[in-house]
Protein backbone atom coordinates (compact mmCIF):
# COMPACT_ATOMS: atom_id res chain seq x y z
CA UNK A 1 0.00 0.00 0.00
CA UNK A 2 1.85 3.50 -0.79
CA UNK A 3 -0.15 5.25 1.48
CA UNK A 4 1.90 8.73 1.84
CA UNK A 5 1.11 9.75 5.14
CA UNK A 6 2.15 13.69 6.08
CA UNK A 7 1.06 13.59 9.21
CA UNK A 8 1.05 10.77 12.15
CA UNK A 9 -0.43 10.86 15.75
CA UNK A 10 0.52 7.89 17.90
CA UNK A 11 -0.69 7.32 21.58
CA UNK A 12 -1.37 11.23 21.64
CA UNK A 13 -2.19 12.40 25.07
CA UNK A 14 -2.81 15.73 26.19
CA UNK A 15 -3.83 16.09 30.22
CA UNK A 16 -4.88 19.36 31.81
CA UNK A 17 -4.40 19.78 35.39
CA UNK A 18 -7.81 21.81 36.84
CA UNK A 19 -7.50 22.29 40.35
CA UNK A 20 -6.56 19.13 41.29
CA UNK A 21 -8.67 17.24 38.78
CA UNK A 22 -7.04 16.02 35.61
CA UNK A 23 -9.18 17.17 32.87
CA UNK A 24 -7.88 14.36 29.91
CA UNK A 25 -8.63 16.81 26.43
CA UNK A 26 -7.28 14.39 24.33
CA UNK A 27 -5.91 10.80 25.76
CA UNK A 28 -4.72 8.16 23.03
CA UNK A 29 -5.36 9.38 19.64
CA UNK A 30 -3.79 7.35 16.55
CA UNK A 31 -3.93 8.99 13.28
CA UNK A 32 -2.20 8.96 9.84
CA UNK A 33 -3.52 11.83 7.30
CA UNK A 34 -2.12 11.29 3.89
CA UNK A 35 -0.74 14.25 1.68
CA UNK A 36 -2.87 15.99 -0.35
CA UNK A 37 -5.97 14.25 1.99
CA UNK A 38 -9.37 16.72 3.00
CA UNK A 39 -9.76 15.33 6.72
CA UNK A 40 -12.82 16.46 8.85
CA UNK A 41 -12.38 16.53 12.72
CA UNK A 42 -16.32 16.15 14.04
CA UNK A 43 -17.37 16.47 17.90
CA UNK A 44 -19.15 18.00 20.05
CA UNK A 45 -16.89 20.56 21.83
CA UNK A 46 -14.79 19.36 24.62
CA UNK A 47 -14.36 16.84 22.61
CA UNK A 48 -10.31 17.09 21.55
CA UNK A 49 -10.77 19.03 18.47
CA UNK A 50 -9.22 21.88 19.40
CA UNK A 51 -6.38 20.44 21.37
CA UNK A 52 -5.37 18.40 18.45
CA UNK A 53 -5.29 21.06 16.21
CA UNK A 54 -2.70 22.58 18.49
CA UNK A 55 -0.78 19.40 18.83
CA UNK A 56 -0.92 19.12 15.62
CA UNK A 57 -0.11 22.69 14.71
CA UNK A 58 2.80 22.47 17.28
CA UNK A 59 1.25 25.53 19.58
CA UNK A 60 1.04 22.71 22.32
CA UNK A 61 3.28 19.99 23.80
CA UNK A 62 1.65 16.40 24.12
CA UNK A 63 1.35 14.84 27.74
CA UNK A 64 2.33 11.33 26.11
CA UNK A 65 2.24 10.11 22.35
CA UNK A 66 3.92 11.50 19.27
CA UNK A 67 2.98 14.04 16.37
CA UNK A 68 4.99 13.23 13.06
CA UNK A 69 5.25 15.66 10.25
CA UNK A 70 6.76 14.67 7.19
CA UNK A 71 8.29 11.86 9.73
CA UNK A 72 9.42 14.31 12.15
CA UNK A 73 8.64 13.81 15.64
CA UNK A 74 7.62 17.59 16.34
CA UNK A 75 8.39 17.31 19.99
CA UNK A 76 11.90 17.28 19.21
CA UNK A 77 12.23 20.56 17.34
CA UNK A 78 13.17 23.27 19.81
CA UNK A 79 11.69 27.10 19.51
CA UNK A 80 13.31 28.00 16.72
CA UNK A 81 12.23 24.87 14.38
CA UNK A 82 8.99 25.53 15.94
CA UNK A 83 8.46 28.73 14.99
CA UNK A 84 9.83 27.61 11.62
CA UNK A 85 7.48 24.81 11.28
CA UNK A 86 4.71 27.39 11.57
CA UNK A 87 5.93 29.67 9.37
CA UNK A 88 6.54 27.49 6.32
CA UNK A 89 4.44 24.01 6.52
CA UNK A 90 1.01 24.88 8.17
CA UNK A 91 -0.64 27.69 7.41
CA UNK A 92 -3.97 28.42 9.63
CA UNK A 93 -7.24 29.34 9.51
CA UNK A 94 -9.30 30.29 12.50
CA UNK A 95 -12.67 30.75 13.66
CA UNK A 96 -12.31 34.51 14.33
CA UNK A 97 -10.30 35.30 11.19
CA UNK A 98 -7.57 36.38 13.28
CA UNK A 99 -6.74 39.52 10.80
CA UNK A 100 -4.03 42.10 12.59
CA UNK A 101 -6.23 45.08 13.08
CA UNK A 102 -3.69 47.93 11.91
CA UNK A 103 -2.60 46.35 8.54
CA UNK A 104 -4.87 45.89 5.61
CA UNK A 105 -5.89 43.05 3.66
CA UNK A 106 -2.56 43.67 1.64
CA UNK A 107 0.28 43.67 4.74
CA UNK A 108 -2.13 41.14 6.59
CA UNK A 109 -1.44 38.74 3.59
CA UNK A 110 2.48 39.48 3.58
CA UNK A 111 2.94 39.10 7.25
CA UNK A 112 3.59 35.48 6.91
CA UNK A 113 6.52 36.44 4.11
CA UNK A 114 8.24 38.82 7.09
CA UNK A 115 8.49 35.65 9.34
CA UNK A 116 9.97 33.75 6.18
CA UNK A 117 12.82 36.51 5.56
CA UNK A 118 11.38 37.21 2.23
CA UNK A 119 12.04 40.58 0.38
CA UNK A 120 9.04 43.58 1.42
CA UNK A 121 8.22 43.43 -2.54
CA UNK A 122 8.60 39.78 -3.15
CA UNK A 123 6.10 39.42 -0.76
CA UNK A 124 3.56 42.59 -1.50
CA UNK A 125 3.56 40.85 -4.90
CA UNK A 126 2.91 37.36 -3.95
CA UNK A 127 0.21 38.96 -1.49
CA UNK A 128 -1.19 40.59 -3.81
CA UNK A 129 -1.71 37.47 -6.37
CA UNK A 130 -3.09 35.10 -3.61
CA UNK A 131 -5.64 38.35 -3.00
CA UNK A 132 -6.55 38.12 -6.15
CA UNK A 133 -7.01 34.49 -6.27
CA UNK A 134 -9.54 34.36 -3.46
CA UNK A 135 -11.76 37.22 -5.36
CA UNK A 136 -10.61 40.10 -3.26
CA UNK A 137 -8.14 42.15 -6.08
CA UNK A 138 -10.28 44.90 -5.67
CA UNK A 139 -9.68 45.11 -2.05
CA UNK A 140 -5.92 45.07 -1.38
CA UNK A 141 -5.31 48.23 1.02
CA UNK A 142 -8.85 47.76 3.14
CA UNK A 143 -8.51 47.28 6.51
CA UNK A 144 -10.31 44.20 8.40
CA UNK A 145 -12.65 46.39 9.64
CA UNK A 146 -13.85 47.48 6.02
CA UNK A 147 -14.57 44.15 5.00
CA UNK A 148 -17.36 41.94 5.90
CA UNK A 149 -17.01 38.44 7.35
CA UNK A 150 -16.71 36.42 4.57
CA UNK A 151 -14.01 39.05 3.01
CA UNK A 152 -11.82 38.59 6.06
CA UNK A 153 -12.08 34.79 6.21
CA UNK A 154 -11.07 35.17 2.56
CA UNK A 155 -7.39 37.30 3.68
CA UNK A 156 -7.19 34.94 5.99
CA UNK A 157 -7.14 32.14 3.47
CA UNK A 158 -4.98 33.66 1.23
CA UNK A 159 -2.49 34.55 4.61
CA UNK A 160 -2.42 31.01 5.47
CA UNK A 161 -1.30 30.29 1.79
CA UNK A 162 1.32 32.83 1.79
CA UNK A 163 4.43 30.86 2.55
CA UNK A 164 3.30 27.93 0.47
CA UNK A 165 2.18 25.28 3.07
CA UNK A 166 1.88 21.53 3.15
CA UNK A 167 -0.92 21.55 5.66
CA UNK A 168 -3.66 23.71 6.00
CA UNK A 169 -5.26 23.89 9.75
CA UNK A 170 -8.82 25.27 9.49
CA UNK A 171 -10.63 25.32 13.43
CA UNK A 172 -13.99 25.61 12.50
CA UNK A 173 -13.74 28.15 9.50
CA UNK A 174 -17.20 28.65 8.79
CA UNK A 175 -18.17 29.21 12.42
CA UNK A 176 -18.44 32.72 12.16
CA UNK A 177 -20.42 33.08 8.66
CA UNK A 178 -23.76 32.97 7.04
CA UNK A 179 -25.11 29.32 4.83
CA UNK A 180 -23.98 31.56 1.48
CA UNK A 181 -20.84 32.75 2.61
CA UNK A 182 -19.70 29.52 4.46
CA UNK A 183 -20.16 27.43 1.08
CA UNK A 184 -18.41 30.40 -0.62
CA UNK A 185 -15.50 29.47 1.96
CA UNK A 186 -16.09 25.64 1.68
CA UNK A 187 -15.78 26.01 -2.32
CA UNK A 188 -12.38 28.16 -1.61
CA UNK A 189 -10.82 25.64 0.69
CA UNK A 190 -12.23 22.46 -1.42
CA UNK A 191 -9.95 23.85 -4.46
CA UNK A 192 -6.88 24.27 -2.66
CA UNK A 193 -7.00 20.91 -2.08
CA UNK A 194 -7.88 19.39 -4.95
CA UNK A 195 -6.37 21.90 -7.18
CA UNK A 196 -3.15 22.69 -4.97
CA UNK A 197 -3.10 19.18 -3.73
CA UNK A 198 -2.69 20.62 -0.06
CA UNK A 199 -3.29 18.41 2.98
CA UNK A 200 -6.51 20.16 4.35
CA UNK A 201 -7.85 19.42 8.10
CA UNK A 202 -10.77 21.22 9.27
CA UNK A 203 -12.50 21.13 12.87
CA UNK A 204 -16.48 21.64 11.78
CA UNK A 205 -19.63 21.14 12.72
CA UNK A 206 -20.74 22.53 9.04
CA UNK A 207 -22.41 19.66 7.19
CA UNK A 208 -21.81 20.73 4.16
CA UNK A 209 -17.99 20.79 5.00
CA UNK A 210 -18.07 17.27 5.78
CA UNK A 211 -19.86 16.45 2.98
CA UNK A 212 -17.00 17.34 1.20
CA UNK A 213 -13.86 16.15 2.80
CA UNK A 214 -12.49 12.42 2.21
CA UNK A 215 -12.39 11.29 5.68
CA UNK A 216 -14.59 12.31 8.43
CA UNK A 217 -12.83 11.41 12.11
CA UNK A 218 -15.10 11.82 14.97
CA UNK A 219 -14.45 12.60 18.07
CA UNK A 220 -15.90 12.31 21.42
CA UNK A 221 -14.48 12.69 25.22
CA UNK A 222 -10.61 12.79 23.73
CA UNK A 223 -10.83 9.89 21.60
CA UNK A 224 -11.87 9.17 18.31
CA UNK A 225 -14.96 7.66 17.86
CA UNK A 226 -14.99 5.98 14.29
CA UNK A 227 -13.46 6.94 10.64
CA UNK A 228 -15.85 7.27 8.04
CA UNK A 229 -14.99 7.44 4.11
CA UNK A 230 -16.25 10.73 3.02
CA UNK B 1 13.97 18.59 10.83
CA UNK B 2 17.12 20.09 11.91
CA UNK B 3 18.76 19.10 8.49
CA UNK B 4 15.78 21.08 6.83
CA UNK B 5 15.77 24.32 8.68
CA UNK B 6 19.56 24.23 7.87
CA UNK B 7 18.58 23.79 3.83
CA UNK B 8 15.95 26.23 3.88
CA UNK B 9 16.16 29.60 5.50
CA UNK B 10 14.83 30.10 9.10
CA UNK B 11 12.72 32.67 10.24
CA UNK B 12 13.49 36.09 10.52
CA UNK B 13 12.07 39.65 11.46
CA UNK B 14 14.35 42.53 11.19
CA UNK B 15 14.52 45.65 12.85
CA UNK B 16 13.11 47.28 9.98
CA UNK B 17 10.14 44.70 9.77
CA UNK B 18 9.83 45.63 13.57
CA UNK B 19 9.75 49.73 12.83
CA UNK B 20 7.11 49.03 10.04
CA UNK B 21 5.08 47.39 11.59
CA UNK B 22 5.99 49.45 15.40
CA UNK B 23 4.47 52.68 13.10
CA UNK B 24 1.32 51.24 11.65
CA UNK B 25 0.36 50.24 15.59
CA UNK B 26 1.05 53.86 16.54
CA UNK B 27 -0.27 55.27 14.02
CA UNK B 28 -3.60 53.58 13.94
CA UNK B 29 -3.60 53.26 17.74
CA UNK B 30 -2.88 56.98 18.01
CA UNK B 31 -4.93 57.47 21.71
CA UNK B 32 -2.83 55.44 23.55
CA UNK B 33 0.06 55.93 22.09
CA UNK B 34 -0.14 59.72 22.39
CA UNK B 35 -0.98 59.16 25.78
CA UNK B 36 2.44 57.80 26.51
CA UNK B 37 4.29 60.06 24.73
CA UNK B 38 2.57 62.95 26.70
CA UNK B 39 3.38 61.08 29.71
CA UNK B 40 6.85 61.10 28.80
CA UNK B 41 7.05 64.49 27.37
CA UNK B 42 6.20 66.19 30.59
CA UNK B 43 8.81 64.45 32.33
CA UNK B 44 11.28 65.54 30.15
CA UNK B 45 9.87 68.87 29.81
CA UNK B 46 10.23 69.16 33.74
CA UNK B 47 13.65 68.30 33.45
CA UNK B 48 14.90 70.11 30.18
CA UNK B 49 13.24 73.14 31.97
CA UNK B 50 15.16 72.76 34.80
CA UNK B 51 18.20 72.74 33.09
CA UNK B 52 17.78 75.06 30.67
CA UNK B 53 16.70 77.78 33.19
CA UNK B 54 19.91 76.09 35.18
CA UNK B 55 21.99 77.01 32.00
CA UNK B 56 20.47 80.12 31.39
CA UNK B 57 21.24 81.33 35.02
CA UNK B 58 25.58 79.54 34.61
CA UNK B 59 25.67 81.77 30.93
CA UNK B 60 23.95 85.13 32.87
CA UNK B 61 26.44 85.12 35.82
CA UNK B 62 28.88 84.46 33.89
CA UNK B 63 27.99 87.62 31.90
CA UNK B 64 27.43 89.86 34.56
CA UNK B 65 28.91 88.40 37.75
CA UNK B 66 25.94 87.97 39.14
CA UNK B 67 24.93 84.70 41.18
CA UNK B 68 21.72 82.49 39.99
CA UNK B 69 21.00 78.81 40.59
CA UNK B 70 18.16 76.35 40.58
CA UNK B 71 17.61 74.93 44.26
CA UNK B 72 18.37 71.63 44.01
CA UNK B 73 15.14 70.22 45.54
CA UNK B 74 13.86 70.57 42.59
CA UNK B 75 15.97 68.01 41.01
CA UNK B 76 14.20 65.43 43.27
CA UNK B 77 10.73 66.53 42.12
CA UNK B 78 11.96 65.88 38.63
CA UNK B 79 13.06 62.55 40.02
CA UNK B 80 9.92 61.53 41.14
CA UNK B 81 8.30 63.29 37.82
CA UNK B 82 10.65 60.81 35.65
CA UNK B 83 9.42 57.53 37.72
CA UNK B 84 5.58 58.64 37.35
CA UNK B 85 6.04 58.70 33.77
CA UNK B 86 7.59 54.85 33.79
CA UNK B 87 5.08 53.41 35.58
CA UNK B 88 2.73 55.45 33.52
CA UNK B 89 4.20 53.61 30.33
CA UNK B 90 4.52 50.22 31.93
CA UNK B 91 0.76 50.94 33.04
CA UNK B 92 -0.42 51.92 28.84
CA UNK B 93 2.12 49.09 27.36
CA UNK B 94 0.49 46.11 29.61
CA UNK B 95 -2.73 47.01 28.34
CA UNK B 96 -1.50 47.44 24.98
CA UNK B 97 -0.57 43.76 25.60
CA UNK B 98 -3.72 42.77 26.96
CA UNK B 99 -5.74 44.34 23.33
CA UNK B 100 -3.05 42.39 21.52
CA UNK B 101 -3.46 39.26 23.15
CA UNK B 102 -5.31 37.12 20.27
CA UNK B 103 -2.89 39.35 17.46
CA UNK B 104 0.29 38.00 19.32
CA UNK B 105 -1.01 34.72 19.58
CA UNK B 106 -1.58 34.79 15.56
CA UNK B 107 2.19 36.25 14.78
CA UNK B 108 3.66 33.02 16.92
CA UNK B 109 1.08 30.99 14.42
CA UNK B 110 2.51 33.19 11.52
CA UNK B 111 5.87 31.92 12.63
CA UNK B 112 7.28 34.85 14.84
CA UNK B 113 9.93 34.00 17.93
CA UNK B 114 9.39 35.36 21.44
CA UNK B 115 12.22 37.30 20.81
CA UNK B 116 10.57 38.75 17.71
CA UNK B 117 7.17 39.92 20.13
CA UNK B 118 9.99 41.59 22.37
CA UNK B 119 11.53 43.07 19.54
CA UNK B 120 7.76 44.82 18.56
CA UNK B 121 6.93 45.93 21.67
CA UNK B 122 10.47 47.65 21.96
CA UNK B 123 10.58 49.71 18.63
CA UNK B 124 7.29 50.94 19.48
CA UNK B 125 8.56 51.98 22.93
CA UNK B 126 11.87 53.36 21.24
CA UNK B 127 9.67 55.50 18.78
CA UNK B 128 7.48 56.41 21.67
CA UNK B 129 10.39 57.62 23.19
CA UNK B 130 11.91 59.84 20.53
CA UNK B 131 8.67 61.92 19.83
CA UNK B 132 7.79 62.10 23.72
CA UNK B 133 11.83 62.96 23.98
CA UNK B 134 12.09 65.70 21.49
CA UNK B 135 8.86 67.03 22.19
CA UNK B 136 9.17 67.21 26.27
CA UNK B 137 12.55 69.08 25.39
CA UNK B 138 10.76 71.87 23.21
CA UNK B 139 8.57 72.74 25.71
CA UNK B 140 11.12 72.34 28.45
CA UNK B 141 13.24 74.89 26.71
CA UNK B 142 10.43 77.63 26.14
CA UNK B 143 9.66 76.81 30.10
CA UNK B 144 12.28 77.27 30.91
CA UNK B 145 13.11 80.41 28.62
CA UNK B 146 9.85 81.78 30.39
CA UNK B 147 11.14 80.94 34.32
CA UNK B 148 14.61 82.29 33.77
CA UNK B 149 13.91 85.15 30.94
CA UNK B 150 12.60 87.59 33.56
CA UNK B 151 15.68 87.84 35.39
CA UNK B 152 18.34 87.14 32.46
CA UNK B 153 16.56 88.49 29.26
CA UNK B 154 15.16 86.76 26.67
CA UNK B 155 17.76 86.98 24.70
CA UNK B 156 19.88 84.73 26.71
CA UNK B 157 18.90 81.74 24.51
CA UNK B 158 21.32 83.54 21.95
CA UNK B 159 24.00 83.47 24.18
CA UNK B 160 24.12 80.04 25.50
CA UNK B 161 26.47 78.34 24.17
CA UNK B 162 24.82 76.07 20.62
CA UNK B 163 27.22 72.97 21.82
CA UNK B 164 25.68 72.66 25.45
CA UNK B 165 21.82 72.78 24.10
CA UNK B 166 22.57 70.28 21.49
CA UNK B 167 24.03 68.02 24.24
CA UNK B 168 20.81 68.39 26.50
CA UNK B 169 18.49 67.93 23.12
CA UNK B 170 20.12 64.53 22.65
CA UNK B 171 20.81 63.74 26.66
CA UNK B 172 17.18 64.37 26.51
CA UNK B 173 16.40 62.35 23.76
CA UNK B 174 18.49 59.44 25.11
CA UNK B 175 16.93 59.44 28.92
CA UNK B 176 13.36 59.69 27.48
CA UNK B 177 14.30 56.49 24.80
CA UNK B 178 15.68 54.87 27.62
CA UNK B 179 13.29 55.01 30.06
CA UNK B 180 10.27 54.11 27.72
CA UNK B 181 11.95 51.07 26.69
CA UNK B 182 13.01 50.10 30.26
CA UNK B 183 9.67 50.89 31.12
CA UNK B 184 8.04 48.60 28.01
CA UNK B 185 10.85 45.05 29.15
CA UNK B 186 8.41 43.73 31.36
CA UNK B 187 5.28 44.58 29.59
CA UNK B 188 6.99 42.87 25.77
CA UNK B 189 8.46 40.16 27.87
CA UNK B 190 4.57 39.21 29.41
CA UNK B 191 3.58 39.38 25.85
CA UNK B 192 6.41 37.28 24.64
CA UNK B 193 5.74 34.56 26.80
CA UNK B 194 2.11 34.42 26.38
CA UNK B 195 1.33 30.65 25.28
CA UNK B 196 0.25 30.81 22.22
CA UNK B 197 -2.74 28.80 22.79
CA UNK B 198 -4.27 30.49 25.51
CA UNK B 199 -3.63 33.90 23.76
CA UNK B 200 -5.72 32.82 20.87
CA UNK B 201 -8.53 31.97 23.10
CA UNK B 202 -8.63 34.89 25.08
CA UNK B 203 -11.69 36.62 24.91
CA UNK B 204 -11.53 40.89 25.45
Amino acid sequence: MSFDSIIELEDLARHYDMGGDTVKALDGVDLKIGRGEYVSIVGPSGSGKTTLFNLVGGLDRPTRGRVYIDGIDISKLDAYELAWLRCRRIGYIFQTFNLIQVLNALENVALPTVFAGVPRDEGLKKAEKLLQSVGLGERLHHRPTELSAGQQQRVAIARALANDPAIILADEPTGNLDLNTGTEIIDLLHGLNKKGGLTLIAATHDLKMIKASDRIVWMRDGRIEKIERG
Amino acid sequence: MGEQVARHEGVSFTVRDASRLGFDYIKRRMQRAAIVMASIALAIAFLSSLMMTDLFYRVYSQLSGASLSVETYQYWLVFVALIVSVVGITNAMLIAVYERYREIGTMKCLGALDAHIVMLFLVEAIIQGLIGGAVGFLLGVLTGLLSAGFTTGFDIILKAPGLDLLAYLVGSIALSIGLSAAATLYPAWRAARLNPVEALRYEL
